[in-house]
């Protein structure tokens, strides 16, 4: 059975039932890094808040680690599992010095508090922000912000996190710490999902699962996404520059084998033609 | 003749608290009327604090905004009609709408001109087109909109003002690749008829160098580098080493010119690049 499996899903806002995901179906392993991708309004946020019981299905189900979300009794069990990083750093942070915000998760699911200690200092470390543990959040820049936002939600020891647009308001510096920080805690067995409407963060993805109008509409690995070039720009969405000029270039007649996703792949591969 | 000019503008928030902070410090600049401006810095350089005294949201704590030649707070009295001339769509888009419905929400700034319910719908069905809004939308609540639907919501209502300056804070952050391409090109359209004045802020150095005439580079609260797109982003270092990036598609070009191939400096769009190959290729009949 799938770490997080999402079966026929139907999920509407209002009564009369205009569906925001329209029988949505989607599997995700253990410790895989999915990107989702998908245009404005096609149900994304929507989607993430399925996953750790924040929303429950109309009709379907969505089981995360063996537990179904629709079950009250595991609510509690399955957000601590699934941990939500949001768009905007500054609305996450609460308390008025960084460790004491890392550790407010922990204390409201009653961990001891030398655990507490142990768990905050691991934390900050995977995100690389325990020297400034006892600095203000409010000084950090952006990209630290989330950065402490993360770590508020590895402190509960999710196997599982959630970002929705964790880069959208970061500055390219603020957006790379976040990525390299995201890859990190793939490397620590963590399951990510991340939903970007950047195409150069998707590419560092296992797996690329392209959402619209409340369904899938295409998955595979960023490789096999990302060749998709005139369909993924009929939806709403993009290649990242590196594969646009090789897509082009290959309208002009340039044969390519492997088609370029970042800067480097690009490079590698014009000089080869140009040599 | 310059529609603003800025003369030594300071912000310092907190003043006398432990916090205080000089988020901007001594920038001075001229714009000329009809000027696209870009501008970026690190988070927390000062953008977003510098673009809302430009239209007296807040006031300076040193320094002058001059609009046409007048101090915006000659007469403190009047500062909320400056909103009206330096339209403003904020960096959160949740903090800029209130209404109970979009449409009411977008329908605010024409109503405040006093123009005729029919006019007044017009407009507001003009600028959510404008945005790409659904009109299914506009009788929805803005706190019921997804993301990119609220950052939509929050510029037509400031499209519908039609401002002679408009300031726009990071408007396509959480747009999708289309939204954000087709934003941008109905920003230049609207822009090469009106000829109105824009300040751009943006983290997408790929959207910068596509609209901007020149572009401000802030950087902890100071005016770093004031010039061309073409200019700023051939200095790749000094531009990473303050926290930003060129677009990656000048990084490829740059690396190829480095590495020896015949290429024009200063690549700045996926066509030029395109070019730029294709010349090459055809010199040395490889296509
Ligand atoms: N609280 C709500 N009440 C009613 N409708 C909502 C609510 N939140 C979202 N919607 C609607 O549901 C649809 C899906 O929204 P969702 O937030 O999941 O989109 P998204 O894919 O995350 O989009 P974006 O890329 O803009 O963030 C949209 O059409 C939106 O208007
Ligand atoms: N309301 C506020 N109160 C106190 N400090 C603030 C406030 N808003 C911004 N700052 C601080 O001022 C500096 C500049 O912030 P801002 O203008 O938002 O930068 P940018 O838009 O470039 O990210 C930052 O150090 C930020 O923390
Ligand atoms: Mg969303
Ligand atoms: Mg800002």
């Amino acid at each position: 059975m799938s770490f997080i499996s999402v079966e026929d899903v139907k999920f509407s806002y209002d009564e009369d039932k205009n569906y925001v995901l329209n029988g949505l179906n989607l599997k995700i392993e253990k410790g895989e890094f999915v990107a989702l991708l998908g245009h404005n309004g096609c149900g994304k946020s929507t989607a993430a808040k399925l996953l750790n019981a924040m929303f429950l299905p109309d009709e379907g189900t969505v089981v995360v680690d063996n537990m179904i979300t629709s079950d009250e009794k595991l609510t509690y069990e399955i957000r601590r599992n699934v941990g939500l990083v949001l768009q905007n750093p500054d609305n996450q942070l609460v308390a008025s010095v960084i460790e004491e915000d890392v550790a407010f998760g922990p204390e409201n699911l009653g961990v001891p508090p030398e655990e507490i200690r142990e768990r905050v200092d691991k934390a900050l470390r995977t995100v690389g922000m325990y020297e400034y543990r006892k600095h203000a959040p409010h000084k950090l820049s952006g990209g630290q912000k989330q950065r402490v936002a993360i770590a508020g939600i590895l402190a509960m020891h999710p196997e599982c996190v959630v970002f929705d647009e964790p880069t959208a308001m970061l500055d390219p510096s603020g957006r790379d710490e976040v990525m390299n920080t995201i890859l990190r805690l793939k490397e620590n067995g963590i399951t990510v999902v991340l939903i970007t409407h950047y195409m150069d963060e998707a590419v560092m993805a296992d797996r690329v699962v392209v959402m619209d109008n409340g369904n899938i509409l295409t998955v595979g690995t960023p490789r096999e996404v990302f060749s998709q070039v005139h369909l993924l720009k009929k939806h709403s969405l993009d290649v990242p520059q590196a594969t646009e000029l090789i897509y082009k270039l290959s309208g002009a007649g340039l044969k390519f084998d492997e088609m370029p996703l970042n800067t480097e792949e690009c490079v590698n591969f014009l000089e080869g033609v140009l040599k | 003749m310059s529609i603003i000019e800025v003369k030594n503008l300071s912000f310092t928030y907190g003043i006398g608290t432990p916090f205080e902070k000089k988020a901007v410090d001594d920038v001075s600049l001229c714009v000329n009327e009809g000027e696209v401006i870009g501008l970026i810095g690190h988070t927390g350089s000062g953008k977003s604090t510098f673009v809302q005294m430009l239209n007296g949201l807040i006031k300076p704590t040193s320094g002058q905004v001059l609009l046409e030649g007048k101090d915006i707070w000659e007469k403190s009295k009047e500062i909320r009609k400056i909103c009206f001339k330096v339209g403003m769509v904020f960096q959160y888009p949740e903090y800029q709408l209130f209404d109970e419905t979009v449409y009411k929400d977008i329908s605010f700034g024409p109503r405040n001109k006093g123009l005729s319910e029919e006019e007044i719908d017009l407009t507001v069905r003009k600028a959510a087109k404008f945005v790409g809004l659904s009109d299914r939308l506009l009788n929805k609540s803005p706190f019921d909109l997804s993301g990119g639907e609220k950052r939509r919501a929050a510029i037509a209502g400031v499209i519908a003002m039609d401002p002679d300056v408009l300031v726009l804070d990071e408007p396509t952050a959480g747009l999708d690749p289309k939204g954000r391409e087709v934003l941008l090109a109905q920003i230049m359209g609207y822009h090469k008829e009106r000829k109105n004045t824009i300040f751009f802020v943006s983290h997408s150095m790929e959207d910068i160098s596509r609209i901007a005439d020149r572009v401000m580079v802030m950087n902890k609260g100071r005016l770093e580098m004031l010039d061309t797109p073409k200019n700023i982003f051939a200095q790749v270092e000094k531009i990473e080493s303050m926290g930003l990036r060129v677009p990656q598609i000048t990084k490829i070009m740059m690396t190829l010119r480095e590495r020896g191939y015949d290429i024009t400096d200063g690549v700045l769009t996926v066509e030029q690049a395109f070019s730029e190959i294709i010349n090459l290729l055809e010199k040395e009949g490889k296509i």
